[in-house]
């Protein structure tokens, strides 16, 4: 019998490793396990796969088309020229592995399956500022523990933040700042800034990248690496040093831009099962002041949450499967939700609604059966964050979450009663009466110049219509105030892609101004004027 | 010694014949839906490998629940598929479909080697279940199930079996979560499986 319980809990632990198990319901022996494995099997069917690599399909075509793979499968008595031509390729494919620099998608595999065994991590972090000249100066040094639950520990060595702790255990986010005698208390969700090179976040960076390639090698801190070359869709490529042994980044270095650069690097790494306790535990140091940023107050039921909110929150019977309710916190006119999503975390903030709900500019619009829902995917500024929101009974809904866009539509639809409908990406909108041209190349550099932090305004596509539509009013160039108020500009459609805002104004030469995302199709990609109707 | 050659000629014919005969009625048993297509109604590799992977995957992991398997197979099933897909010779709508059918007999084989190796299962038991399982509506009844063999269950045990399986906790963790000693959980576990296959039994 005990032996079945260690053979069932290893099954298990193999099948969260996402790993092939030992022994199975086919290979078992003992008839019990078989129905155990079965029964482990079908519950874990209740799960969303773990799914693989974006670079795993695109293997699978250079796995499909090789001759040797489709030979062996068809052509069993050919073995012993098959195993002379199997040698040969062999042969040639490790001459071209180490004279010629190949594509990074084993490389990216490797690094995301080495990270899903990793529990925890702690390692020291350097990060070096370098200019065109060569000259480098060490900018910061943290020591840093990280978890696979996106729980982490950072205490500044040296520089701006030196001596600064700042933790996320998950429940809550804060920061101690000795200097002032001060602990700062967060929401511990949505944390907006985590810490640079979290190795998570890395290797999902590579993995969106639109190329990837491996361009050499090299040892940092006395380790031998892999250069990886990775470049974003629309940006400027940087490169990653993934650690031959361990398969995980070591380090990283920024593009060049405006002549500055930057060099992050685990100096020190090494891999554990969870992050010491007293890391992640609050305490209030002896004589310091606990500074609330955000004072809603945790509440043990839904009745506590109506009495401090003057509202009674929904909350709907019917919820996705995996969503488990783990805290409830009210303010006054405010409720919020924190729900466990499968190890990620959706957050249903509920409050009074004042004036009409104005969606954001990066933001999609969605529609519901009473209304519009504006949606951000991702929040701009949060590659990892989503959300959804609209006005409901008086009420402005906010469903926010690290999960998918899928996970959270149906996230939101059970508060709402009803379907949300996604705008159309296929959808071609109404054409505008003039076009505008446009030069790829000029967009694309402006691409990269947002990317690096210049021209903020073009990831608004109501600003760029107030600046294009300024620019026909006054074609000498804008002195002093904008002609066109923001306010007399009304998005009218916007599928994150294409974006048609209306002009009321009558002084204005347009009345429809039609934009596009021309480089990049997400919330940092730039929006263009692509057309206008005329007044 | 003229009858003889004459004679050896004719069972070759007639050998070869048989032999067509079997490979057509094979053909035409593993492959009912195929058909020769013009260039014009075929696509390439990529764009086939782009439209069908992910279903195909979820197909597969759907069965093996584990990501390095469910990679595996997938990889297999497609080299399997390569010739037949590149030849045009299924029809564009039938991708999907041919291509679970391709995976199915990969795991087939796999079982059938795990058979091998000591155990007593029965495939044909198995496989019809495992091929309903492929309809949506099946697959909801499934889903339907579990989910009320998992509310049969006591509160702690329902606990043991969220942290473990479903949210994927280690054993110390989740005796950690649950105030609990490591082989206290491995227990509930076991026992919370045992009570969970009997009720699903009972119910289906």
């Amino acid at each position: 019998m005990k032996d079945n319980e260690q053979k069932l809990s290893d099954y298990i632990d193999r099948l969260n490793a996402e790993q092939k198990p030992d022994e199975d319901e086919y290979s078992a022996n003992s008839e019990e396990l078989k129905e155990l494995y079965r029964s482990v099997r079908l519950v874990r069917s209740l799960k969303e796969p773990a799914m693989p690599g974006t670079d795993f399909h695109k293997n699978l075509v250079q796995t499909a088309a090789n001759p040797f793979v489709q030979k062996k499968a068809s052509a069993k008595r050919k073995w012993g020229w098959l195993i002379s031509a199997a040698s040969v390729a062999a042969v040639i494919a490790l001459l071209i592995n180490f004279m010629i620099p190949v594509g990074g998608g084993n490389v990216v595999n490797a690094m995301e399956k080495a990270f899903q065994k990793v529990d925890a991590y702690h390692g020291t972090l350097e990060i070096v500022q370098s200019n065109a000249n060569g000259e480098s100066m060490t900018q910061s040094k943290l020591e840093v523990w990280a978890d696979k639950d996106g729980r982490y520990y950072t205490k500044g060595l040296e520089g701006a933040s030196q001596d600064f702790v700042t933790v996320n255990n998950g429940e809550q986010k804060w920061q101690v700042q000795p200097g002032r005698k001060q602990v700062h208390i967060f929401p511990a969700f949505p944390d907006v800034f985590r810490f640079q090179f979290e190795l998570g976040n890395e290797i999902q960076g590579v993995k969106n990248a639109s190329k990837t390639n491996v361009v050499g090698e090299d040892t940092v801190a006395g380790r031998k690496a892999s250069i990886l070359e990775v470049t974003p869709d629309g940006g400027l490529p940087y490169r990653i040093w993934v650690d031959k042994e361990t398969k995980l980044p070591l380090q990283k270095e920024t593009a060049m831009y405006n002549a500055i650069q930057y060099t992050i690097t685990y100096s020190q790494i090494d891999f554990s099962d969870a992050i010491p306790e007293s890391f992640v535990s609050y305490q209030l140091p002896a004589g310091y002041e606990e500074i609330q940023t955000s004072p809603e107050q945790i509440v043990t039921n839904l009745s506590e949450a109506e009495q401090i909110a003057g509202f009674a929150p929904a909350m709907p019977e019917i919820l996705p499967a995996e969503l488990v309710l783990e805290c409830i916190a009210a303010n006054q006119n405010l409720v919020k939700l924190y729900y466990d999503a499968l190890r990620k975390q959706i957050i249903v903030q509920q409050e009074t609604a004042v004036g009409e709900l104005k969606p954001d500019p990066s933001a999609m619009i969605g529609s519901m059966y009473n209304g519009f829902v504006e949606i951000q995917s991702p929040v701009a500024g949060n590659p990892d964050l989503r959300s959804i929101r609209w006005q409901q009974d008086g009420i402005e809904y906010t469903v926010m979450g690290n999960v998918s866009l899928e996970q959270l539509v149906s996230s939101a639809e059970s508060f709402m009663n009803g379907p949300l409908e996604l705008p159309s990406m296929d959808e071609q909108g109404s054409k505008p009466q003039v076009e505008v041209p446009y030069d790829m190349e000029v967009e694309n550099n402006e691409q990269k110049s947002v990317d690096a932090g210049s021209s903020p305004w073009r990831i608004d596509p109501v600003f760029v219509a107030q600046v294009f539509v300024s620019l026909q009013m006054s074609p000498e160039g804008i002195t002093g105030e904008y002609p066109i108020d923001i306010e007399d500009l009304e998005m009218t459609e916007n599928n994150g892609t294409t974006a048609i805002i209306r002009v009321n104004s009558e002084d204005a030469p347009s009345k429809t101004v039609y934009l596009e995302r021309l480089v990049r199709q997400d919330a940092t990609g730039i929006w263009t004027v692509v057309g206008y109707d005329p007044s | 010694m003229a009858w003889a050659v004459e004679k050896g000629f004719l069972y070759l014919f007639r050998f070869t014949v048989f032999a067509c005969n079997v490979l057509k009625s094979l053909s035409v048993f593993y492959f009912a839906d195929v058909k020769i297509l013009t260039s014009a109604d075929t696509k390439s590799i990529e764009e086939i490998c782009s439209e069908t992977w992910e279903a195909l995957y979820r197909f597969v992991y759907y069965k093996v629940q584990n990501r390095e398997e469910a990679e595996d197979i997938t990889q297999e099933t497609y080299a399997k598929a390569y010739s037949y897909l590149q030849k045009g010779k299924i029809a564009p709508n039938k991708y999907s479909a041919f291509l679970k059918t391709v995976a199915q007999n990969v795991l087939r084989d796999l079982w059938r080697k795990k058979k091998r190796r000591g155990t007593a299962v029965d495939l044909d038991a198995i496989n019809p279940k495992d091929y309903a399982m492929d309809d949506p509506a099946e697959s909801s009844a499934q889903r339907h199930v579990i989910e009320s063999a998992l509310t049969q269950l006591t509160m702690e045990q329902r606990t043991v079996i969220e942290l473990r399986i479903i949210k994927g906790y280690s054993v110390a963790d989740t005796a950690k979560l649950m105030n609990k000693q490591e082989t206290a959980v491995r227990v509930m576990q076991h026992r919370a499986l045992q009570l969970l296959a009997a009720i699903m039994k009972t119910n289906q």
